[in-house]
């Protein structure tokens, strides 16, 4: 676990001297810290507890309207309104997980692409709350200790502290009694029962938190993009690449979703830049190579090799 | 000896079928109970119905004098149910002592405690020198063992065994019932279905025969397999 602490530490340094040494390409490494804790945040749920949902935009959406609403039509601070979006998402997260965590696997999917769903509408139709389809641009921020919140610069920041919030969360879980209540339920609910575990509370928890995390995240990037479009902060299309990030990296792993936000935002940049038109079809055989061939994902799949090659040699001699 | 687990006439219907048919029974402190009969008698029923994963639809389930009836498996748990499951259950993807682990978290918050505690229970059962062990690459008698592991972790006033020594090798099988024997040293109460009439024998005070989801007799556990009803349930008229 130690080593999880040293690979964190030397992470968030480079993350500090990142932008001292590529100033130019501040937007792609916001994209990715953004995914990379969306994804993990996701993960929580979708890894650790095992209930995969494709509805994770909508946590997304909630930050980002709160903020972007917040600004423009109350003038609410972004650090309100977040704090806000934190408490509407963990209570939005309750009350889904409530009606929907009776349903399992597959089924419990299918329901989060339906309440998603159902958000975008909202979003798109109820103008008075959300601005409407045309979306809401964030005209004027607050200056805190003279920080300017549109600059690149601080949005980094700001995506970085989100990213290494979610991964610090998830180190601390993983040891801890919640953490092996989420990958018992993971297992097998009945035999997390005959443990003393209520599966409904557990799973609930990691929703809230998941939930929580993820609109967090959704805040920063409404005052990254300053201008938020229900077609797109709330689409599956986002909810599908969180999802993704987040499988393709390693499910239930500390570092997969970070993995996996380096290789979709990263290729995505680089095959986007050099190979033009192909660009979709290279991305879409990179992610069929590594759910066929390593199928626990990039970071899952050798950890388990390793566990068990390294059992085996001891067993052995 | 005071009652530890006492269950008034319980009845489970599947739809129109009944598999347990007004079943009684009380197991004194410290007691193992043998629960037999053929395949189908209703045995696995009658223990998912007192384990809480089964709804009875009628009858009471007191656990030391208080009714839990109503009460999920979980809290059955934490009132102080073990139980073990008739396949096993491992959590496969974690080690064996993270397996243990889940179970030792119910009485001990504490990482280092519970770590500690689940390590003694290993050791109890002989998987210790294992305890980084994936849990799926365990042979028949380490799962069974592993099980028997994680229902001793929540440290349980009653432990239900369901088919413990059911495929053991002899070896394997008479560790087994020495192993269940001692576990009644510490005053722990057992509740055990089972088809291995060696360990019924060896080990029950008390035996009851189940046929078609009714008791047909109960006693000492010679007198019980010597009964002409039970032999007939088990081979069936002439």
């Amino acid at each position: 676990m130690k080593k999880h602490y040293f690979i964190f530490a030397g992470l968030v340094l480079v993350g500090i001297l990142y932008p001292q040494m590529f100033p130019g390409y501040l937007s792609v490494a916001i994209t990715l810290l953004l995914y990379a804790g969306w994804a993990t945040a996701w993960d929580i749920l979708g890894g650790w507890a095992g209930q995969v949902s494709l509805g994770h935009a909508s946590f997304v959406g909630l930050g980002a309207y709160f903020v972007a609403v917040g600004t423009a039509h109350h003038e609410i601070a972004p650090w309100w309104s977040i704090l806000m979006a934190l408490v509407a998402a963990a209570m939005l997260a309750y009350l889904w997980g409530r009606l929907t965590f009776k349903l399992k696997g597959p089924y419990f999917t299918l329901s989060t692409i339906a309440i998603a769903e159902i958000f975008r509408l909202i979003a798109i139709n109820e103008g008075w709350l959300t601005g409407g389809a045309t979306g809401v641009f964030i005209m004027t921020l607050p200056e805190p200790f003279g920080l300017d919140l549109f600059s690149r610069q601080v949005n980094y920041y700001l995506a970085l502290a989100f990213a290494a919030i979610t991964v610090l969360v998830v180190m601390l879980i993983s040891r801890s009694k919640f953490g092996y209540q989420l990958r018992a339920v993971r297992e097998d609910e009945d035999a997390a029962m005959a443990s003393g575990i209520n599966p409904t509370t557990v799973k609930l928890k990691a929703f809230m938190l998941s939930g929580a995390l993820t609109a967090l995240g959704g805040g920063i990037y409404a005052i990254f993009l300053s201008f938020i479009e229900p077609h797109i902060i709330f689409y599956l299309l986002l909810s599908v690449q969180i999802a993704l990030t987040a499988i393709i990296g390693g499910r239930g792993t500390i570092w997969g979703p970070c993995v996996g936000a380096l290789l979709i935002v990263g290729s995505g940049e680089i095959f986007r830049t050099t190979f033009a038109e192909a660009n979709m079809l290279i991305y879409g055989l990179l992610i069929m190579v590594v759910v066929i061939f390593m199928p626990r994902g990039i970071v899952g799949e050798p950890a388990r090799y390793l566990i068990r090659r390294v059992y085996a040699k001891r067993a052995q001699g | 000896m005071p009652s530890a687990l006492k269950a008034d006439g319980i009845t489970v219907a599947f739809g129109g079928v009944v598999a347990v048919n007004d079943v009684s029974l009380d197991v004194e402190q410290g007691k193992i109970l043998g629960l037999i009969g053929p395949n189908g008698a209703g045995k696995t029923t009658l223990f998912n119905a007192l384990t809480g994963f089964v709804t009875p639809q009628e009858g009471r389930i007191y656990l030391h004098g208080n009714e839990i009836t109503r009460l999920p498996p979980y809290m059955r748990t934490r009132v102080g149910i073990g139980r073990t499951f008739q396949t096993e259950r491992p959590f496969e993807e974690l080690t064996l002592l993270e397996n243990v682990l889940v179970a030792a978290f119910l009485k001990e918050p504490k990482r280092k405690k519970a770590e500690q505690l689940a390590m003694d229970v290993l050791e109890k059962v002989g998987l210790a020198d294992r305890y980084d062990q994936p849990a799926l690459d365990l042979n028949l008698a380490r799962r069974r063992r592993l099980e028997l592991a994680k229902a001793l972790a929540v440290q349980p006033s009653v432990l239900f065994l369901d088919e413990m020594m059911a495929g053991l090798n002899p070896p394997a099988l008479k560790e087994m019932i020495e192993f269940v024997r001692r576990l009644t040293d510490q005053n722990l109460t057992i509740v055990m279905v089972e088809h291995i009439m060696e360990a019924i024998i060896e080990l029950s005070d008390h035996v009851i025969v189940m046929a078609n989801g009714s008791v047909i007799t109960e006693g000492l556990p010679r007198d019980v397999i010597e009964d002409p009803r039970v032999i007939t349930a088990y081979l069936g008229e002439d």
